[in-house]
């Protein structure tokens, strides 16, 4: 398995306010990955993998990722960033359709870190994902509870 | 496609009705368990060993394997049922109720736009858990760059086998009236990207787009007192006479302010999308893109010149780009 911590991996008082973290968090998506992630969360509307529904019936141009897919991708940033369990809120507005074929970068960026209550800090992250021409796909927030230095 | 008024309020008389109300619950297939982690893991290419790795996880302050957060909805999502299936019409909820309400007036487009999650807990291995669902609120009809639309909000609690909330997530959808029907092919569908709405002409501004169209940038001016006004209107504000005469502008001005439109992103548009007022040497304000530099460069007092341009659909418009 990989090296991942499995603690928190950033502690409060190590983070501070503008500081960033970026992660690609898949590189040209496959029409694959999004069937995968249909199978996976049980979201099996047709919009996102059978493209004949998806040009001939919705106008579009093919087959999008579901929502949801680029909000696990980000919150693989956050959690390979922050640590296991620390997240407490996280949530995105779907701004832009993802593609197959397309790059995704997620941003994290601290906005506030509370004051220590039980030893813990909640630390606010604003959160966006971009796609490989630079325009944001999810935008969004994330709040969670860190220990001191870890 | 378009529902007359009798329609609508007779449909937001039946959506009061909708907010507040109980909107089904969906209790979880199957318990949490390793097989759906990895399958969600493996699409993520999340290898974080929490999730999947048995002894590590039991090192970890989780004391065992839990799922990824951003997972909680996947454990309750009720079972694909294929429309052909005589249990479709049995699994109806009342979400879909309400979806198959906005259908029955026109509002046939979904879809999702925010997910807000909430996490109490992570989920461990074994958990048994239930979405419960209400319809928090419904917005009013809006127009959206999809068409005329409303916003539904839907908060899933999700509770484990003590009945303990781990989470909840609040989930919004837009029904829209999908402002024209869909192409019958793609390539079609992607030709039907809608331009810049052209300009309404009438009595008292059709001669200003004439002019544009000649490629001449006109300002009216009052004909008793001379001052100047933009965008055209019968009315002198000073004197209010009623004479006025077109005066050609030089084009040149500087960028009295200016503001940078990221959303929301209407289609026929580029974003950022810069908008400045700018003033004219001659002396009164307009209202243009300003082109030809990036946004940030952009600053108040920046000496721009006119150029009037063709855009999609032939029409032409004035922008203002930094002067050389």
């Amino acid at each position: 398995m990989s090296t991942h911590a499995t603690n928190p991996k950033i502690g409060y008082d190590q983070l501070s306010v503008g500081q960033e973290n970026e992660a690609v968090v898949v590189e040209n998506l496959t029409r694959t990955q999004i069937v995968q992630y249909a199978g996976a969360s049980g979201d099996f509307n047709p919009i996102h993998h059978d493209e004949t529904f998806a040009t001939k019936a919705a106008g579009y141009p093919s087959v999008f990722a579901h929502g949801m897919l680029t909000m696990g991708l980000t919150g693989k940033m956050l959690t390979d960033w922050l640590g296991d369990g620390v997240l407490r809120d996280f949530g995105v507005r779907f701004v832009s359709q993802v593609w197959p074929g397309d790059t995704l970068t997620a941003r994290g960026t601290v906005v506030s870190i509370g004051e220590p209550k039980d030893g813990e800090c909640a630390v606010e992250i604003e959160l966006v994902t971009r796609n490989q021409k630079g325009r944001p796909v999810v935008t969004g927030s994330a709040t969670a509870s860190l220990p001191a230095r870890v | 496609m378009a529902t007359d008024a009798k329609r609508k309020a007779e449909l937001e008389e039946k959506l009061r009705d909708w907010v507040g109300a109980d909107a089904g619950s969906c209790p979880a297939p199957d318990v949490v368990n390793g097989q759906m982690i990895r399958h969600w893991c493996a699409v993520m290419g999340d290898s974080n060993p929490v999730y999947q790795d048995a002894e590590a996880a039991k090192n970890s302050i989780h004391g065992g394997i839990v799922a990824p957060p951003a997972m909680m909805n996947a454990w309750t999502m009720p079972p694909f049922v294929p429309p052909w299936d005589d249990l479709a019409a049995e699994a109806t909820d009342g979400e879909q109720e309400l979806h198959q309400l906005f259908e029955q007036y026109g509002y046939t487009g979904v879809v999702g736009t925010d997910h807000d999650m909430e996490i109490r807990r992570y989920l461990r291995l074994g958990d048994e858990i239930t979405a419960s669902k209400v319809v928090e609120a419904i917005s009013e009809e809006k127009p959206t760059p999809l068409g005329l639309g409303y916003f539904i909000d839907v908060r899933w609690i999700f509770r484990d086998q003590n009945d303990e909330e781990v989470g909840s997530l609040l989930f919004r959808t837009m029904r829209y009236q999908p402002a024209q029907e869909a192409m019958p092919v793609s390539s079609a569908a992607v030709s039907s990207v809608p331009t810049r709405l052209p300009p309404p002409k009438g009595h008292d501004n059709a001669w200003w787009w004439e002019g544009i169209d000649r490629g001449e940038l006109l300002i009216q001016k009052c004909s008793a007192c001379g001052v100047l006004r933009h965008p055209p209107r019968p009315m002198c504000g000073e004197c209010q006479s009623l004479d006025w005469e077109p005066e050609a502008s030089a084009g040149s001005g500087t960028v009295y302010s200016f503001t940078v439109l990221h959303h929301p992103q209407v289609p026929g548009y580029e974003y950022p999308l810069v908008v400045g007022l700018i003033e004219l040497d001659e002396g009164t304000r307009i209202v243009a893109n300003v082109v030809g530099c990036e946004p940030g460069e952009l600053q108040i007092g920046l000496v721009v010149e006119a150029h009037i341009e063709k855009v999609e659909g032939g029409m032409k418009l004035p922008f203002f780009r930094p002067a050389r």
